[in-house]
């Protein structure tokens, strides 16, 4: 995930000696992992900043993507591009809301206020599942199909690096990041749990 | 015991058909109850297949049901509110929704945070880990476990939204009536039973009150081996019983058994018909045999008895009796042959019949028996000819028919007469026979039975002299002559045509012998030969007399009678003859003369001293030579 132009150039001016981070993920048999969130929490408590909009959309009775990461007061907002209305919901304690059945884009996004992770369900639909992971930092990143996500835009500094995952058999500890070059790799092996298939019914 | 041929071939087939019977209605009989036995076993064990598939089905129903109520938006948000009164009063709404005994929810660290059937099981870890750990792998599980002493179909299933946040445990109770709707649907009766702290007990049943009690008696000794158990005939206090233990669900701590079971003797009945109606058929097929064999044996034994019944007819003599049995089997041949046999019988009877008037017994047996061949041999026979001398003066009396009869009638006197002393009428010669004694058959005897015979003929013909003087008719004049000598016995004439006789100068003499019973004027006159033999007979000295061609004399004799039948003047007379006799021989002529002229005046004596008187005479005129021996010289007839 690419940060806007307008924020980049932002970070750019601030902190001439920001870098990227790179990190690898893979689980405990040396398959890369895809969809899982690194982000950096700095020891120091950055200024803050004001979170990028997010969009989680719904097609082919899916959400798209399946995981999103975000930062704390982030909107979301749904866009629905199938004929069939959906009610998405969300049981989780982070944020239960829930929005009853529409098409198009809801009028008013929904705002991400605690850090967490957040379960997305549709009510009619069962099969449909989304994961949102809202993080209290600006510094996140979510793997590629290769495993492999960049932080950029990182300045120097200490943080702890975390990742978190749908399927994460057990919470990994964070890893002691010191940010000195324009640089870095970090690597994950963590251990996940098989998750049964959802398919949809057939009609 | 079973003497009569009827009787053991009654027993015989019988005993043969009934075994066969009694044997294969025991076999039925032992196939029936086995077979009901299986069956009963059978349907048993289908009712168990039924039972567990019901009980699968059941609880998939449940878990299905639950699943579905676990969904419900609803109370996924009374879930999400995490207030325990809600949560509460959510669970019973919706238990009462499926009719659920009890619900609860239980977190997903496995601590109860409500429940319906124990509120005090909130905050504490549920009871069933096992269910929970089983329901995290395969997304949703049952099990069957007792709570407070009662068994419950245990559902647990996750609270989705979409991933699991919760577990529903929903418990549906297993009662009577849950065992009475699996009794209709399996026919037997069904207990669901389990050891609890160590004491077997019935968590739910069909069973009436007696036999529930009756079952608890025999529980230990079935939960001991729950496995021999599972299809086997068990005798409880009231009744015997098919019984099948299954388990229906052992993924608890403590196993737990549903027992199914049949009443042997109700589940008989319809063997216990098909066994009476055995008993009947037996019944039948043993009095049909019964009959059978008893007319069999009728129709084998009647021809053997009416066939031994005319054996005995044949043995009295009665040759005409027939069996006449026209059956095709071998008793009909044989009836048939019996009846050729008699026929030939009666035939051969006929011919003896006819054969024995023509020739004496002794021949016509020889004869019949095939032992009579051409030829002769020789042998001591004493030989009788007699004749009745004045016949021919009887019959000019009479017509000839009445002639005829007269002589049949002596010749029938005589005739019975010769065969009573063991002799054979050879032939009958005119108005006389000739007999012969000890031939064909010997007998050491023969010449005392001919002079037997000729006794008793003289006493019986003489006796027949007042009967035809009554009619005026002359008394009859007998003449028998006897002599005994080696003679050829045999058949004589061609193969087709023979005759027994005999054959030699004895029998000659015979003959001469009784023609000089005219001239001597005595019925009898025997030959010296015979006169040798019989001892016992007191006879008179007749004559000596020479056959023509021999030079021998010999001497002739009348038989007078036994000693004691002679008076002692018969005696002394005799004895005074035999002196004149023997005077006459020495040539005393003149005191034999005189000796003879005192016996003259006796009429025994009369013509025979007349006939010495004329010999003297002849005698004086002409002396004799010295070679005189006395002997008068027969000359032919």
């Amino acid at each position: 995930m690419r940060a806007p132009p307008l924020l980049l150039a932002l970070g750019l001016a601030c902190a001439a000696n920001a870098a990227s981070l790179n990190v690898t993920v893979k689980d405990d048999k040396g398959s890369a992992v895809a969809d899982a969130v690194v982000y950096a929490m700095p020891k120091v408590k950055p200024p803050p900043t004001s979170p990028r909009g997010a969009a989680i959309e719904q097609k082919d009775k899916t959400f798209i993507p399946l995981v999103t990461a975000i930062q704390v007061g982030t909107a979301v907002s749904f866009p629905n591009h199938d004929i069939v209305r959906h009610h998405v919901y969300s049981f989780s304690p982070p944020k239960p809301f829930e929005i009853k059945l529409y098409v198009g884009t809801p009028v008013a996004p929904v705002i991400f206020d605690k850090p967490g992770e957040v379960v997305l369900g549709c009510n009619i639909h069962d099969h449909m599942l989304a994961y949102v992971f809202v993080v209290d930092t600006p510094f996140f990143a979510k793997t590629d199909a290769s495993g492999v996500a960049t932080i950029d835009e990182l300045p120097a500094g200490d943080y702890d690096l975390q990742i978190w995952h749908y399927a994460l058999a057990a919470p990994q500890p964070a890893q002691a990041l010191k940010m000195r070059e324009e640089k870095a790799a970090a690597a994950f092996a963590v251990p996940l749990r098989i998750m049964p298939p959802r398919p949809a019914p057939k009609p | 015991m079973f003497g009569r041929l009827q009787d053991r071939i009654v027993v015989f087939v019988a005993a043969l058909l009934i075994t066969v019977q009694v044997l294969s209605f025991f076999s039925i009989r032992y196939a029936v109850e086995v077979t009901s036995q299986n069956t009963m076993r059978e349907e048993l064990a289908t009712g168990a297949n039924v039972f567990k598939f019901m009980l699968d089905q059941n609880s998939q129903q449940l878990v299905e049901a639950t699943s579905v109520l676990a969904y419900d938006y609803g109370f996924r948000e009374a879930v999400a509110t995490r207030d325990r009164e809600t949560i509460l009063s959510a669970l019973t709404n919706h238990a009462a929704r499926i009719k659920a005994s009890g619900m609860g929810l239980i977190g997903l660290d496995g601590i109860v945070v409500a429940d319906t059937l124990g509120p005090d099981t909130a905050g504490k870890a549920f009871a069933f880990p096992e269910l929970i750990t089983r329901a995290s792998m395969l997304g949703r599980t049952s099990g069957i476990r007792v709570i407070r002493g009662k068994p419950f179909q245990v559902v647990v299933v996750p609270v989705l939204a979409p991933l699991p946040i919760a577990w529903v445990s929903i418990s549906f109770v297993i009662d009577d009536s849950t065992a009475e709707r699996l009794r209709r649907l399996t026919s037997s009766e069904i207990s669901f039973i389990q050891r609890q702290s160590g004491t077997p007990q019935i968590l739910a049943t069909t069973l009436p009150k007696l036999r529930r009690r009756s079952l608890i008696t025999g529980l230990p000794a079935i939960l001991d081996e729950p496995e021999s158990f599972k299809g086997a005939s068990v005798k409880l206090p009231d009744d015997q019983y098919e019984i099948l233990l299954q388990a229906v669900d052992d993924s608890g701590p403590v196993p737990m058994y549903a027992l199914l079971q049949r009443s042997t003797n109700e589940g008989q009945l319809a063997s216990l018909r098909i066994q009476t109606a055995l008993y009947f058929i037996l019944a039948l097929s043993i009095a049909v045999t019964l009959v059978g064999a008893f007319r069999v044996a009728r129709q084998i034994t009647r021809p053997v008895s009416k066939l031994s019944a005319a054996v005995r007819e044949i043995e009295r003599g009665n040759y005409d009796v027939r069996t006449n049995l026209a059956d095709r089997d071998e008793i009909g041949e044989l009836s048939q042959a019996f009846d050729r046999m008699a026929q030939g019988l009666a035939e051969r009877d006929r011919m003896r019949d006819v054969l024995g008037k023509v020739a004496s017994n002794e021949v016509v047996t020889q004869l019949l028996d095939g032992r009579i061949e051409l030829g002769g041999e020789e042998r001591d026979v004493t030989v009788m000819f007699m004749d009745i001398r004045n016949f021919t003066g009887i019959a000019e009396e009479l017509t000839p028919h009445q002639s005829l009869q007269m002589l049949n009638a002596f010749l029938t006197i005589v005739s019975e007469v010769i065969e009573s002393h063991g002799g054979v009428v050879d032939k009958y010669l005119g108005d006389g026979a000739m007999a012969l004694f000890g031939a064909p058959v010997t007998r050491p005897d023969d010449a005392q039975r001919a002079l037997a015979c000729a006794l008793e003929i003289r006493t019986r013909i003489a006796a027949l002299g007042p009967t035809l003087a009554e009619r005026g008719l002359p008394h009859p004049q007998l003449g028998i002559g006897v002599n005994t000598s080696s003679v050829i016995a045999g058949n004589i004439g061609s193969p087709s045509r023979l005759n027994y006789t005999v054959l030699g100068d004895g029998v000659n003499l015979a003959a001469r012998l009784e023609g000089l019973t005219r001239r001597y004027n005595v019925p009898i006159v025997i030959g010296e030969s015979t006169r040798n033999l019989v001892r016992e007979v007191i006879c008179r000295e007749i004559d000596k007399v020479r056959v023509r061609g021999r030079t021998t004399a010999s001497r002739i004799f009348e038989p007078l009678g036994r000693r004691e039948d002679l008076d002692a003047l018969t005696i002394d007379r005799l004895g005074r003859w035999h002196e004149a006799l023997e005077m006459f021989r020495t040539r005393c002529f003149d005191a034999a003369e005189a000796a003879m002229q005192d016996l003259a005046a006796v009429p025994e004596y009369s013509r025979i001293i007349e006939l010495y008187l004329g010999y003297i005479r002849q005698l004086r005129e002409k002396p004799p030579g010295p070679d005189w021996d006395a002997a008068f010289t027969l000359y032919d007839k």
